[in-house]
């Protein structure tokens, strides 16, 4: 898994039915000091967790299908809004 | 998955029996703004979506979880058609 910081979102109306009603953000993946690394990637919010600004703990490739009860056809989901690293 | 936009159609007539009836769409790798990467997929279409049209693509594994491509030998589908991005006025930058 890696972080995350929310840099906006994706509208798409016409999508798989699996994902009916679960959001898309725009994540701009950091390393482990909060500098930008990486190529955005779109990323599904299955449980509504996080928003514009948050700093977030995502998944990628297949294993982002476990967040879904049925599995859908994404390749990142985001698994936690981040409080605070200690 | 990534942004991309359909560049033109793949037409097959001889292919696996698994993808009979699948629209096959040639898909350009973009940024989150439209403007065209190098890299490309040959994709399976999900949602019907047609040529210029800018979409999300799901690669690898993940690509076999619609209705469509359930089970069958792919590893790139066009699974949403992209209305609008909306990127946040702080912009990307660190937090």
């Amino acid at each position: 898994m890696k972080l995350g910081k929310v840099i906006g979102k994706v509208w798409a109306t016409r999508k798989d039915p699996s994902l009916k009603g679960c959001r898309l953000l725009l994540v701009q993946p950091v390393d482990d000091e909060g500098r930008p690394q990486d190529r955005v990637v779109v990323t599904a919010d299955p449980g509504t967790i996080a928003g514009g600004g948050d700093l977030v703990v995502i998944v990628t490739n297949t294993d982002a299908t476990e967040t879904f009860d049925r599995a859908p056809p994404v390749n990142a989901a985001v698994v936690a809004k981040v409080d605070e690293i200690g | 998955m990534i942004f991309a936009k359909i560049i033109g159609t793949v037409v097959s007539t001889q292919k696996n029996e698994k993808l009979v009836g699948r629209k096959l769409l040639l898909c350009r790798e973009t940024d989150h703004a439209g403007k065209p990467l190098s890299g490309y997929h040959v994709a399976v279409d999900a949602v019907q979506a047609g040529e210029g049209d800018f979409v999300l693509l799901s690669y690898g594994s993940s690509a076999r979880m619609t209705e469509t491509t359930k089970d069958a030998p792919i590893d790139a589908v066009v699974m949403a058609i992209i209305d609008e991005v909306e990127i946040d006025k702080t912009g990307p930058a660190a937090p």
